[in-house]
């Protein structure tokens, strides 16, 4: 007789069909149960191309995919069905993690796709749609569930919600199985803009049916800050006013704004980083612990963060923030053009490649502390790193003169390297009673083998599953836009005649300097 | 440092050598023990990336006998701009004609207390060996590869009786972890409630595979889920005493699985590797349970992604050792 009581045992009534698969106990698999629709509003744009479909193709290599599924490719290009998988081969065999597609997984993988051609605001195209996927059902097995995933400039948006809910697709005419919308970031230009969208929203789908992206999210090593805080004893009891005396945040790129200065040049470091992925950043660092690990949990602590962030008085903006736009300079050895130099970037634009502010979260844990948040492009160096600086010691014991006793400080370094790095005094051997600061890092080495999977593979996957953990609710988009918006109506009003204020290849604009010398501290080198 | 014969001395300069090094962080202590020179490059390869991910006390037995005494090297991580951060310590021992103890003198010398010890031993076989045991005694988890270099069920059946002794070490076998998307697409033909019942209505099991072990763990497993004996030598009964006759052939190569058919009163499931792509199995039913073809990319790890696997992975497998239980009764 076996002894394991897992094993499968025939009930009573002779019917199997009401047991757990007892072949499953054991088996690690991610694949996704659910049998889905996929359609992607946008689909002969660029980041299909580069990252939605080889992101698609790589799931279904991964055998992540559920065994019945569509994609279904919506735009105004004319395709048909065969020339648009000839177009998605070529990004795959282009811009793949995992190299050129290959039969015959290609040809089992390209059956499922097919393609729609329309204008995103016509209700006849959406019609065609609706059709079209009312028979992926049918002959795909895809069970009425449905992900649309809006990859399209955000002026179109809301006419595809729209279409939706007039052509039919929208969650309330769907009964028979799910559905559910991914949106791009970003989600509005400003604080009305991203209400007017959310209202839109809110119209054709509730908030748990609304996957906003925000792919930095994704990767791993912020998902690794949880890890750190939560898994640990150790760090909790100093996690707080009493013991920290400042928090840096810093996502520091080289790149300038390659083919995207025209999205940029209306955007701004403070709308396309600080305003979500820099302040997704801040909310990890000081969330409270959740009670549980499951996504509304962990949001809502989040929101709570977001909730107490201190509103800046427009008066104080031009002390507590800095504001940056590279000029020409040195990267790598090679000199390097001014942001204004940059192809569709107007030639006097104002807008900032830099922007640092600091802000204070006034809740028990936190009260007092500085979060000193900063990104730029065309910096020294690519890093982006959490740095939890701790208080001095309240009294010096030890220590020659001249010793200097630096301060704790706890680094979780996001990328490019991924690691943890605490920094201690110690004394030096010797007669003397001599103290330096020694630094102990850890740094996760290469991965090898099952590699992570890019941020796109990850949500795309987790939205098809209905886990939201990665994803931004509205409440705390409507609180960080709330956050920046007297900043950005500030810089708005008071054009900065300094620009361009530093050189690419630099550690930012002198402004940001003064911010943070002004509490007597320094930012930590790019 | 290396020496040309290992004494004590040495064993004290490497100690004091090991103590002087800043080390970044440390996870555990990683004993490898090689004896076969073919396999030597890869198993080294594959401890240098474990130990690379996971900072470790490598320690490597060589019982090669082209190695002697005994040498340490430091892996670094970093770059020409940044400090040289110390990411893992490799001592390398040449233990061929040693004596067991002496060998798990020096081991015990070289680990770092409070750390797991993972044993990775790649010899073959370990039954009834003194120096595998005085090893095994000193860690928390053995891993080990019963296809690694045999290609008969022998070093299953070692394994079975090791188990069996129930010695306290949490084991993993390379040979068994390879087969979880094997196992993964067995599972799907049953997923669907509707096609369940089938199970209780198997009649024949067939698998091809390169290396025994690879095909008894899969029927082991398959036997054992559904609440089979083992009536015969390679024959499971199922609760209805019905006789299921159980085909394993050796054909391809090792290691690798080539197909698997299940067949049941109405129905034929198989899972067969693409003539076209190695790495690509076709499922297909057909009978009562019939399906479309549907295509899977076999998700093929390499050794070292196996050995992290196992060593992470430390807690009971209670799959794995009902599998292997059921295999030892089949083979008995």
């Amino acid at each position: 007789m076996p002894d394991n009581a897992a094993t499968l045992t025939k009930p009573a009534d002779g019917k199997a069909d009401g047991l757990a698969n007892p072949l499953r106990a054991g088996i690690d698999t991610n694949r996704i149960k659910d049998p889905c629709n996929i359609v992607f509003f946008g689909a002969s744009g660029d980041l299909m191309k580069r990252m939605l479909m080889p992101a698609m193709y790589n799931l279904r290599l991964g055998d992540i995919l559920p065994s019945d599924f569509g994609i279904v490719g919506f735009s105004r290009s004319e395709f048909t069905d065969d020339t648009f998988r000839d177009e998605m081969k070529k990004s795959i065999d282009e811009f793949s993690r995992t190299g050129p597609a290959k039969d015959p997984m290609w040809s089992d993988f390209a059956k499922r796709l097919s393609y729609i051609s329309g204008d995103f605001d016509d209700v006849k195209c959406f019609a065609n749609l609706k059709k079209h996927l009312e028979n992926n059902d049918k002959e795909l097995g895809t069970a009425a569930n449905r992900l649309f995933y809006l990859s399209t400039p955000p002026s179109l948006f809301s006419p595809i919600i729209d279409m939706l809910e007039q052509s039919g697709l929208g969650p309330k005419d769907n009964a028979k199985g799910w559905t559910r919308i991914i949106i791009e970031k970003p989600f509005g230009t400003d604080l009305a803009s991203a209400r007017a969208l959310q209202t839109e929203v809110e119209k054709v789908f509730n908030e748990k049916q609304v996957y906003r992206i925000d792919h930095y999210l994704g990767k791993e090593p912020v998902q690794d800050i949880m890890a750190l805080r939560f898994a640990n004893v150790i760090f909790e009891p100093l996690w707080n006013r009493r013991y920290v005396d400042s928090i840096q945040i810093t996502a520091a790129e080289t790149v300038g704004v390659e083919l995207r200065g025209g999205y940029y040049d209306n955007a701004g470091a403070l709308r396309d980083m600080i305003q979500n992925h820099v302040i997704n950043l801040l909310t990890l660092v000081a969330m409270e612990p959740p009670a549980q690990a499951n996504f509304e949990s962990i949001r809502d602590e989040k929101f709570k963060v977001l909730m107490a962030m201190r509103p800046i008085d427009k008066q104080r903006v031009l002390i507590d923030t800095a504001r940056g736009q590279y000029g020409p300079g040195t990267m790598g050895g090679q000199a390097a053009i001014g942001y204004r130099q940059e192809p569709d970037v107007r030639p006097q634009s104002n807008t900032d490649t830099y922007a640092a502010i600091k802000f204070y979260i006034d809740n028990w844990r936190w009260s007092d502390v500085p979060f000193y948040l900063r990104s730029g492009k065309r910096l020294a160096h690519k890093t982006s790193e959490i740095a939890v600086r701790f208080k001095s010691i309240p009294h010096r014991l030890f220590g020659e003169a001249g010793d200097t006793l630096d301060n704790n400080e706890l680094v979780m370094k996001i990328q490019p390297e991924e690691g943890i790095s605490l920094r201690f005094s110690a004394k030096v051997p010797g007669p003397k009673m001599h103290i330096r600061s020694v630094s102990m890092d850890f740094n996760y080495g290469t991965g090898f083998g099952v590699v992570s999977p890019p941020a796109y593979e990850r949500l795309i996957g987790d939205a098809m599953r209905g886990d939201a953990t990665l994803f931004t609710r509205w409440d705390a988009v409507e609180a960080a836009w709330q956050a920046v918006m007297p900043v950005l109506e500030t810089w708005q009003e008071v054009p900065d005649e300094t620009f361009p204020n530093y050189a690419a290849g630099s550690q930012g604009p002198a402004s940001a300097d003064r911010l943070i010398q002004a509490d007597g501290r320094e930012w930590r080198k790019i | 440092m290396t020496t040309e014969h290992a004494t004590p001395s040495d064993l004290e300069a490497i100690r004091k050598e090991l103590a002087r090094t800043v080390l970044s962080a440390m996870t555990m202590n990683f004993i490898v023990w090689i004896e076969n020179p073919e396999h030597r490059d890869w198993i080294l390869d594959a401890a240098d990336k474990v130990s690379a991910k996971h900072p470790s006390r490598v320690v490597i037995l060589e019982a090669c006998s082209k190695v002697k005494g005994m040498s340490l090297q430091r892996a670094t991580h970093g770059d020409d701009t940044s400090e040289m951060t110390v990411h893992a310590q490799r001592v390398t021992i040449g233990c061929n004609a040693v004596a067991p103890d002496q060998v798990r003198e020096t081991v015990h010398a070289l680990l770092v207390t409070g750390l797991p010890t993972v044993l990775w031993w790649t010899g073959n076989p370990f039954a009834r060996r003194p120096t595998f045991d005085a090893l095994v005694a000193s860690a928390e988890s053995l891993v080990v590869n019963t296809s690694g270099l045999s290609a008969d069920e022998s070093m299953v059946l070692e394994l079975e009786k090791f188990m069996a002794s129930r010695t306290p070490v949490s084991v993993r076998d390379i040979a068994w972890m390879r087969l979880s998307s094997w196992q993964d697409m067995i599972a799907q033909f049953f997923d669907n409630a509707a096609v369940r019942e089938e199970l209780f209505a198997i009649r024949r099991l067939r698998i091809v595979a390169g290396s025994d072990a690879e095909a008894l763990y899969l029927g082991g497993w398959l036997g054992s889920r559904l609440g089979w004996t083992a009536c015969g030598h390679d024959e499971f009964c199922d609760r209805q005493d019905v006789h299921i006759p159980f085909e394993h052939v050796r054909d391809g190569g090792a290691r690798r699985v080539r197909s698997i058919e299940i067949t049941t009163k109405n129905s034929v499931f198989t899972a067969n590797v693409s003539d076209g792509d190695e790495n690509v199995v076709i499922l297909k039913a057909t009978g009562s349970g019939a399906r479309g073809e549907r295509l899977v990319q076999l998700q093929s790890m390499d050794n070292a992604s196996l050995i992290e696997r196992a060593i992470l992975d430390s807690t009971t497998d209670e799959v794995f050792e009902t599998a292997l239980r059921m295999v030892g009764t089949l083979l008995a």
